[in-house]
């Protein structure tokens, strides 16, 4: 099968997926969000009042059309204002999505690097003490709440020892770069140890298969045979489940960008989680799943690229 | 492998260095502030929160103010000329606002130069307050005050466009510098409406300007200037160029007397206010520490660290230069019953429960024993508080509240169902729910803790959907009335009386004194209408708070407030003492 | 490892024999680990715990005041106590009723979810397959907080909802694995062999190919009975959570505000306990892993 004509599927088949996300944003966000007047009018609202403003957003038409509008925001990324701050959801969303990266992308990269170089250096003492105990350290990292490690980092890193910088953020580029170290510092702890542990099951499950012992049995030493081979061999799985992470780096991360005040797209999604705050909610959800959908399409179709195999599937 | 050590070292090297840059203190004279919550945006009309209208008046200024250095709070004109005059019947209001005054430059005025303030801005800003179709949250403010101004917003309520140019009696420019109100009924607490941001003046030209953004582009005569607002976490405001000649009172309270120092001297005293968004309560108080906030509340959990009791602060903290002032704040917490549901119809039992609680402990538990356990509805301070009463259903009388409890037809709480009790969804408020379930397990009154969002409990209280709520009330001017209020029967929710409690002679005396200006005669109204609410039980009574705020050596002037909101121009910061003083941090 | 690798070989030989003895080989395997048997035996402790504690022989009197607010930890107290004076121990022993049934109903209704539709897109494959396959990746582009968030404002507050949230948000990837293994094994020479003797589609389904496919579900509760536990943390602090009894979210959430003055012990507890078995359950995930499905290493 032709390339293009299986991405043209793979595309075609956004569509119903792109349909059924908005379907069930609008039907949980509806069912609960029911009645935003009391936020937009304040204490001392009337029926009368209440009914305009119901009329003015839309919410007593049928609800086909505001189906169709939340279809609609997601290709034009209109999302309307927020009902606690009146502010336009696009303006908050670009402004935020920038310090979100700047922790994030850094804390995903940073991620990547050390765990995809030390799930090769596991795999080559397999089996030994430094394996179990990589793989002991990484499932204990994973098994402390990250509030717990927010908590303790800030007060024990910033401030007793102060190492860091408390919180806050500049949104000039060289600038922001102390604000972030900590929190990026927290990212990669959080994120290294499930990294860790699912790079090193791949690198195993290559270590085994027939061609390493055929290049085994060439007499190619071990480091030639894990770089060469096992690496390049692994790297398709593990491209793949790096880059369908990258939609969520978006989001920002809730609970670290509320602590340090990083003015991102997870503190704004917290905000308005506190505040009832449904269309921004909403638009965040919308957000996300758009961006996962995309990028979901362009690993499937790097990896057919890579292995044509698929395609025949 | 090599390859990849040498990155990841080098990466270190760039990150680590970064932060070995550490930045000077200049000797521009600037404010750090804290909040605790994000600023929704700059408009006045939408400023229904401390925070936003914090903000809100560091850049616009209405016609009054109090007075910076007395107390008792008294008004002061800020905008205005004088005071106004008043016609003898009480219900013209007649403003000669200031001449020369200047909004900021901005690009929505011809040649980008600001304009003058004249009488017809506030007309247009008080118009635009009361607009149907721009959902102010400041409307009950004025709602049914001015005359003419209600059929007005009514009329063009289903009409496609609001029309500004058509006059409203109540509220007409005599002459370029002079504002006239017509009241529609009397209301003597109509003055301190001018001092509240709801109503301070705005530019039509910059409203029209940047129409629906208008909330992100704060144009004012104030003392500070912000450009642009943007949704982050730290607001920077510069000193206002153009500010008119404004000086540091030169009188004082007695206990305000050492801030003299400043007297007369320009205002703003700074150059430039910096306000940091710290929504948790860790950063904020780690960074007051290392003096990167220039004062803070103390956060309850902190309390112990940094103050003695009877004792003030800490010598850890005082060999910092570290101040701390106390000043009661003008609230009450209290848990409300819902007077919808029928079990709270039962006097005996709302009495019983309120004997069954005790303030004493949860002022230990919550408020560190600074704050006063309330007998009542008014905090002390204003009028109508009743100085040395005490409230005989004031627990904890756990005998009297099983006394009464049984009389209200459940002895021990049998046949009572589990009552909840509703509460935000803060850490705090959730303990404090936890005690409140923990204080009516004593008498066998079974209570369920319900966590809600800010604008879920509203909502609840409003669709009569809870049956106890713990809530608190601040005043937004000092008058017993904006307490009372609370209870009047005809406020009923979605007024402002959430319990939708109502006693025929209470709802009589509050008629009455509603409209008397400040006298003997209403404060004595006032304190009748207070013992009826303390024996009626119609909520059960919690606390007045009082604010401990921690502020650095190097600040000067700082009083703490309860109307504070244009507080950040008669700050001043001593740059010698801040160089010296952060050594020691 | 080698050992596992024989089993795999001897599995298209003999189904029958194959399904005995890779259960038994798995848990031969599992009892050399002892890593593994550590985890187990506090597994089994804290369920015990769990269940005195729902039953109010432990930790009964957690309500109790037994010193002054916040005093740090002594003999009697070895973990100090909160702000009403309660004991931080009776508080964390509580907690592991929340925590452990939380992890034991969010598991199992995700379980029953991805099973029952896992199975029935794999077995009948076509239409059906499609609508399944399309509900799940639909469903999966909506991040997990976001959903959790919904969920619970539906639901409204309290155990149940939690239950009902985190079972609902967390039943895809075993949905996934299991039409996988369906599709696998539906053509195989056993299913048609039960085919042949009149076996209806429910019978073969559940009877014949469900036990093939026990050990990716057996797996994936470990893991899932973990990730729950740690979800509650985050829903705690987001207002969410368990109301009204002590839960580890609710304390980590209250040191939040504790920490800076220096009362470190109702985190420490909380986090102590929660690592503890946490970690167990992940170790034993990996073990059972290992033991069960050598092929099936992280996918």
């Amino acid at each position: 099968m032709n390339i293009w004509v299986y991405v043209l599927r793979r595309l075609l088949y956004v569509i119903p997926i792109l349909l059924g996300v908005c379907l069930i944003i609008f039907v949980l966000f509806n069912v609960v969000a029911g009645d935003p007047t009391h936020l937009l009018l304040g204490k001392h609202a009337t029926a009368k009042q209440m009914a305009e403003l119901r009329h003015e957003l839309g919410l007593d038409r049928p609800w086909f059309f505001q189906y169709l509008d939340l279809v609609k925001s997601a290709f034009t990324f209109d999302f309307g204002r927020s009902w606690s701050t009146k502010q336009s959801i696009t303006t908050m969303i670009s402004e935020g999505a920038l310090p979100s990266l700047t922790l994030t992308i850094p804390g995903f990269v940073l991620t990547t690097i050390f765990s995809v170089s030390l799930s090769l250096l596991v795999a080559f003492y397999r089996g030994s003490f430094f394996d179990r105990f990589s793989v002991f350290i990484c499932v204990g990292l994973m098994s402390i709440s990250s509030l717990a490690y927010i908590l303790f980092g800030q007060w024990f890193f910033a401030y007793y020892l102060g190492w860091f910088e408390i919180s806050g953020y500049d949104s000039e580029f060289p600038n922001w770069i102390p604000y972030v170290q900590l929190p990026v510092l927290i990212w990669i702890i959080l994120s290294i140890g499930p990294d860790l542990r699912f790079f090193r099951t791949i690198m195993l499950d290559e270590v085994y298969q027939d061609y390493v012992r055929t290049a085994r049995s060439k007499g190619l030493g071990e480091k030639v045979i894990l770089f060469k081979h096992v690496l390049k061999n692994a790297m398709i799985p593990i491209i793949t489940y790096v880059v369908i992470q990258i939609p969520f780096l978006i989001l920002g991360a809730l609970l670290i960008e509320s602590f340090f005040g990083i003015p991102g797209l997870g503190g704004i999604t917290l905000n308005a989680i506190n505040s009832s705050d449904f269309p921004v909610i909403r638009a965040m959800t919308v957000l996300s799943a758009v961006a996962y959908i995309i990028f979901s399409v362009i690993t499937d179709v790097l990896y057919t690229i890579v292995d044509p195999r698929v395609r025949l599937k | 492998m090599k390859k990849m050590i040498t990155i990841l070292l080098s990466l270190g090297l760039v990150l680590g260095l970064s932060s070995c840059t550490k930045k000077e203190i200049s000797n521009e004279k600037v404010l750090n502030l804290a909040v605790s919550a994000k600023i929704k945006g700059m408009d006045p009309i939408y400023a229904n929160d401390l925070y936003s209208s914090n903000e809100v008046a560091r850049v616009y200024e209405g016609l009054l103010e109090y007075h910076y250095l007395k107390r008792p709070y008294t008004l002061v004109p800020n905008l205005a000329e004088a005071l106004p005059t008043v016609s003898d019947d009480g219900m013209t209001y007649t403003f000669k606002i200031k001449q020369g005054v200047k909004f900021h430059d901005d690009k929505a005025f011809p040649n980008a130069k600001g304009r003058e303030l004249t009488a017809e801005d506030f007309v247009y800003s008080i118009k635009r307050l009361a607009d149907p179709k721009l959902q102010s949250l400041g409307w009950w403010l004025l709602d049914g005050k001015i005359k003419g101004l209600n059929e007005w917003r009514d009329k063009y309520a289903d009409q496609p466009k609001v029309d500004y140019t058509e006059e409203v009696e109540g509220l007409k420019t005599v002459d370029r510098y002079t504002l006239q109100f017509t009241l529609a009924k009397p209301f003597p607490q109509f003055l301190y409406a001018l001092a509240m941001p709801f109503t301070f003046a705005v530019a039509k030209e910059v409203v029209d300007h940047y129409g629906s953004e208008f909330i992100n582009h704060p144009v004012g005569t104030g003392p500070f200037v912000l450009p642009e607002f943007k949704q982050t976490n730290m607001i920077v405001y510069t000193k206002n160029p153009t500010f008119r000649k404004k000086t540091f009172p030169a009188e004082a309270s007695d206990e305000f007397k050492e801030m003299l120092a400043d007297a007369g001297k320009q205002l703003p005293l700074v150059d430039k206010v910096v306000v940091n968004i710290l929504v948790e309560s860790q950063p904020r108080w780690l960074n007051f520490q290392k003096g990167k906030i220039d004062y803070i509340g103390i956060p309850k959990d902190n309390f112990d660290s940094a103050v003695i009791p009877g004792k003030g602060i800490t010598d850890d903290l005082k060999a910092k230069g570290i101040n701390l002032t106390v000043t009661p704040s003008l609230d009450v917490t209290y848990t409300a019953f819902n007077h919808d549901n029928k079990l709270f119809g039962n006097e005996k039992l709302r009495q019983a429960m309120s004997a069954a609680f005790d303030p004493y402990t949860a002022n230990k538990l919550f408020y560190n024993d600074t704050a006063l356990p309330a007998q009542s509805v008014v905090p002390p301070g204003i009028a109508g508080h009743i100085d040395g009463y005490k409230n005989p259903f004031i627990g904890p009388n756990v005998e009297l509240a099983k006394k009464l409890l049984a009389d209200a037809g459940f002895p021990e709480g049998k046949g009572l169902p589990e009552i909840t009790y509703d509460c935000p969804s803060s850490t705090i408020s959730r303990q404090i729910g936890e005690f409140f379930k923990q204080q009516m397990a004593k008498i066998g009154v079974n209570i369920k803790v319900v966590q809600n969002p800010w604008p879920e409990l509203q909502k609840k209280i409003k669709n009569r959907t809870v049956m106890l709520y713990g809530i608190a009330w601040g005043a937004d001017y000092p008058d017993a009335e904006n307490f009372l209020q609370l209870l009047y029967g005809p406020n009923k929710s979605p007024g402002a009386n959430g319990s939708g409690f109502n006693n025929e002679e209470f709802n009589k005396l509050f008629k009455t004194a509603a409209v008397l200006q400040d006298s003997p005669e209403r404060t004595a109204l006032y304190e009748k209408m207070n013992r009826i609410a303390a024996e009626k039980v119609p909520w059960i009574f919690g606390v007045h708070r009082q604010s401990y705020v921690l502020f650095h050596s190097w600040v000067k002037n700082y009083i703490n407030a309860d109307f504070n909101a244009g507080q950040a121009q008669y700050l001043n910061v001593d740059i010698k003492a801040k160089q010296e003083a952060i050594k020691k941090l | 490892m080698e050992n596992a690798q024989v089993v795999t070989a001897n599995m298209t030989q003999n189904k029958e024999q194959k399904s005995k003895s890779l259960w038994r080989h798995a848990f031969e395997t599992l009892m050399k680990d002892k890593m593994a048997v550590a985890a187990i035996a506090i597994f089994i402790i804290y369920s015990i715990i769990a269940l005195l504690t729902s039953v109010d022989i432990i930790a009964g009197d957690w309500a109790k005041e037994v010193g002054a607010s916040y005093s740090p930890p002594s003999v009697e107290n070895w973990f100090g106590t909160d702000i009403f004076g309660r004991s931080v121990v009776a508080k964390t022993l509580k907690g592991t009723q929340v925590a452990m049934s939380i992890g034991l109903f969010t598991a199992t209704l995700s379980a029953i979810i991805g099973i029952i539709l896992g199975s029935i897109a794999g077995y009948y494959g076509g239409k059906v397959d499609e609508i399944i396959v399309w509900f799940y990746t639909t469903f999966s582009s909506i991040p997990g907080i976001m959903l959790l968030v919904a969920i619970t404002f539906i639901l409204g507050k309290g155990l149940v909802a939690v239950y009902l949230a985190l079972g609902l948000t967390s039943w895809v990837s075993l949905c996934r694995l299991i039409r996988g293994e369906v599709i696998r094994h539906k053509d195989r020479e056993y299913v048609h062999a039960a085919t042949a003797i009149g076996g209806g589609d429910f019978r073969k389904l559940f009877m014949h190919i469900l036990p093939n496919v026990l050990h990716i579900v057996i797996i994936n509760f470990s893991l899932q009975f973990q990730v729950a536990i740690k979800s509650e943390v985050i829903l705690s602090y987001l207002g969410l959570g368990v109301q009204g009894r002590p839960s580890w979210g609710t304390m980590i959430d209250d040191a939040k505000l504790e920490l800076a003055r220096g009362v470190w012990w109702q985190l420490a507890a909380a986090t102590f306990a929660m690592f503890v078995i946490v970690l167990s359950l992940n170790i034993l995930g990996d073990a059972l892993r290992d033991a069960l499905d050598p092929k099936l290493k992280g996918k």
